[in-house]
């Protein structure tokens, strides 16, 4: 299930933690060789940061009309309405602080206050209102360690502990007669529903339901007699609703589901219990009658709007007003992404199919197709589809519940392989460049961790990604993937990204932060080095150093793969620049010259972006979303 | 895949994806809600991405050594917070204290949280690792 996948990056450290490591397109580019030119590839890497990702608050009616923008646009997560639904809560982050804080908004005036005030890499999230709105609850990271707390609504007074979490927990709501509050705690290991009494003396979380599976969003219906959820437990998410034991029995009663097609979370009830609402699995805002007296019932799902693609709804950064009339999406940055084909001097050759969210273009070896990862509207996930250059017909490779990313085509362009991550797992799979036939799994890498794939040898034996350090894989024959180790080909303590074969099969190209270490707060510089690579000793790089062939930083790179005799990189500047390549005597390059610059940091770029020959270049391109907001 | 990563594909940086790919989900091996606390000599360093490990003997009740690893961040993660390779190695022979969540596993083997050195520096793998 792709919202597995999601869950298992978002929860590495916790939901509220993740908040704190927006480092998009970072700054890799500005030598900082003295603290005021550190501070200003920072400022920059920061500015690029937030460009990335800032969002802008919209309320939306049951129609899916836009009623109101709240607020400056900003890193924002889980809004909240307050009851009346005349104000937001929301998690706001300081990139340049490092710390992320609960702001109250407004809604008729724009009008904010600060809420909370953390330390830096302090993070204050996931808020739940009082019945009444006075209060606020969340979850704060304090001194590493977690707590509910609450605090006045107008920010007046200091928080108050309400109770220390003995790991990482996820507050979903506040009871509507303010007697508890809700949280979970879900991983890979599984998931756990809490409610938490206030009104006892001793606070002493009741534990609700466990499940192997990952559980959610957990909610209690208005007149406290049932809760519901988000589950995977049918093997993809859906809403559920079991019977509330204040004794914590409700493990023993039977689960009902409410959606019918798959959901993503986000789950809320009415305030009168009379209706449910849910985002669906292709982010249609979903609403549910329901009636939980005298027994519970439970309506067919229908939709009342689908927001346009380019919205991008997700349960962390959307809710329901308490009356079910309004719906807050943070909305991100446009996504949509037209392919299209430029020449060596940056015009326009062609574009390709219709705009859509797309990423990671990158051309076959002989430049008719391009392949890329989208993001599917009606399901939310990301797949590996091709496009035909002439005729813009798609093709989709993969059409699953996992997250797919990174296609990379083979030498003979018959067949990608991609970067699929399935439950505990990211795997390098290998399927027909059409989606005939079946997939092939090359190599899966250890429980939970990531896999930055690459590259794919010209000769198709070996494999490349990246953790931090670089790593290697022979693809031998007849050995089965699962038997198939990483080589560890470059660890230390550099960061080490993007390992690139030259087509000839003898040096590895790679993205090292040796010279300008990476903080990951804004400072430091990537550039490309280059090392031999022996096919028949892989195990480690070639005799001699590494040989630095960008001075000034590099974001992404890739071989003219014709002939080997030019390197083409983007610089922080998004200038695509090339270098003449020589290998005898030894490795050298050329100096850089410039082809052309991008109009837009938002590009879609890839390595695999370059034809073979050099010649034409294939970026998805930003593009003007329709002027509604709501698709239907 | 997350927001940020969203982002990074969408605008291409593969190079800053990478960084974000680094980090394991470490629910997959570690449990978050089970912690241990112990102290013990800190026998060896590995200063190395994705992860650092830091090697500690710990005195058993018998008197026998349990020898822990404790993994923790990349090193430009402490970088970043001030701490280098050589407080570790400073402390390297010398008595430790730390706070780890547990492999799910059981071996002893543990997720760092916070780790005080000799000298008293508190070194804490937080927001990342709890």
């Amino acid at each position: 299930m792709k919202k597995s996948a999601q869950i298992a990056i978002v929860l590495t450290a916790s939901v509220l933690a993740a908040g704190l490591m927006l480092v998009p397109a970072r700054g890799f580019g500005q030598p900082a060789n003295d603290a005021k030119a550190k501070a200003a590839a920072k400022a920059k890497a920061i500015a690029q940061a937030f460009e990335a990702n800032a969002r802008t608050l919209t309320v939306f009616d049951r129609q899916g009309n836009a009623v109101a923008a709240v607020g400056p646009r900003a890193i924002y997560n889980t809004p909240v309405f307050s009851p009346d639904a005349k104000r937001l809560v929301v998690g706001k982050t300081d990139l340049e602080k490092e710390v992320q804080d609960l702001w109250v908004f407004d809604i008729a005036t724009g009008g904010s206050i600060q809420l909370t005030s953390g330390k830096s890499r302090e993070v204050s999230g996931t808020p739940a209102w009082s019945p009444d709105g006075s209060k606020i609850a969340y979850v704060g990271l304090r001194s590493g360690e977690y707590g509910l707390y609450q605090k006045a609504s107008n920010g007046q007074g200091s928080e108050e502990l309400l109770y220390k979490l003995p790991g990482v927990g996820t507050l979903t709501d506040w009871s509507q007669d303010g007697r508890y509050l809700t949280y979970h705690a879900t991983d890979l290991g599984g998931g756990i529903l809490f409610a938490l009494p206030l009104n006892s003396g001793e606070r002493k979380p009741i534990e609700v339901f466990r499940s192997a599976k990952q559980v959610q969003g957990m909610r209690l219906s208005p007149d406290d007699r049932f809760l519901s959820y988000a589950s995977n437990e049918s093997g993809k998410f859906e809403m559920y609703i079991r019977p509330f034991d204040p004794a914590g029995g409700s493990n023993s009663a039977t689960g009902r589901q409410v959606s019918d097609q798959g959901a993503q979370g986000m789950g809320f009830w009415r305030r009168d219990g009379k209706e449910y609402y849910y985002l669906g699995a292709d982010r249609s805002i979903m609403a549910v009658s329901v009636s939980t007296s005298p027994a519970l019932e439970i309506g067919k799902p229908r939709v009342l709007f689908h927001p346009a693609e380019e919205i991008a709804v997700a349960p962390g950064t959307s809710s329901v007003s308490r009356d079910g009339e309004r719906f807050v999406i943070a909305v991100p940055p446009n996504r949509l992404r037209q392919l299209t084909i430029l020449d060596r001097q940056g015009k326009v050759v062609k574009t390709v199919g219709a705009p859509g969210v797309f990423a990671q273009p990158a051309f076959s070896p002989d430049g008719t197709r391009v392949a890329v990862t989208r993001n599917d509207p009606k399901t939310g996930f990301n797949d590996i589809w091709t496009f035909d250059v002439a005729t813009g017909k798609g093709y989709a490779v993969t059409n699953d519940v996992w997250q797919d990313n990174t296609p990379i085509w083979s030498a003979d362009g018959k067949h990608l392989a991609y970067v699929s991550t399935r439950e505990q797992y990211s795997g390098i799979y290998r399927k027909a460049w059409d989606g005939s036939g079946q997939e092939e799994l090359l190599f899966r890498y250890t429980p939970g961790a990531g896999v930055g794939f690459s590259d794919w040898s010209q000769d198709g034996r070996f494999l490349t990604f990246s953790t931090g350090a670089l790593l290697v894989v022979h693809l031998r024959d007849n050995e089965k993937a699962l038997d198939r180790k990483a080589i560890e080909w470059i660890r230390d303590e550099n960061n080490e990204f993007g390992g690139r074969f030259s087509p000839d099969g003898r040096f590895l190209a790679y993205g090292s932060d040796e010279a300008d270490p990476l903080d990951f707060a804004g400072s430091g510089t990537v550039d490309v080095y280059v090392r031999p690579f022996d096919a028949s000793n892989p195990e480690a790089p070639g005799p001699g150093p590494a040989v630095r062939v960008t001075e000034s930083g590099a974001q992404i790179f890739g071989w003219r793969r014709q002939d080997g005799k030019e390197l083409i990189y983007m610089n922080r500047d998004f200038e695509l620049m090339a270098m003449d390549v020589t290998t005898t005597p030894k490795f050298s390059v050329g100096p850089p010259k410039l082809l052309f610059k991008l109009a837009s940091p938002q590009t879609a770029v890839s390595p695999d972006g370059i034809s073979r020959d050099g010649q034409r270049f294939v970026f998805g391109m930003p593009v003007s979303p329709p002027a509604s907001a709501a698709g239907r | 895949m997350n927001s940020r990563t969203l982002a990074l594909l969408a605008a291409g940086m593969w190079v800053a994806a990478g960084a974000v790919w680094a980090h394991h989900n470490m629910s997959a091996v570690f449990d978050f809600n089970n912690r241990v606390s112990l102290s013990g000599t800190l026998s060896k360093i590995d200063w190395r991405n994705p992860h650092i490990y830091l090697t500690v003997d710990v005195k058993g009740d018998k008197d026998d050594v349990e020898v822990w690893q404790v993994e923790g961040p990349a090193p430009s993660f402490f970088r970043l917070r001030d701490i280098s390779k050589m407080d570790f190695e400073n402390a390297s022979g010398k008595i430790v204290k730390f706070e780890a969540s547990r492999a799910r596993d059981g071996s002893r083997t543990g997720l760092l949280r916070v780790m005080t050195l000799p000298d008293g520096k508190l070194v804490s793998a937080c927001p990342q690792n709890c």
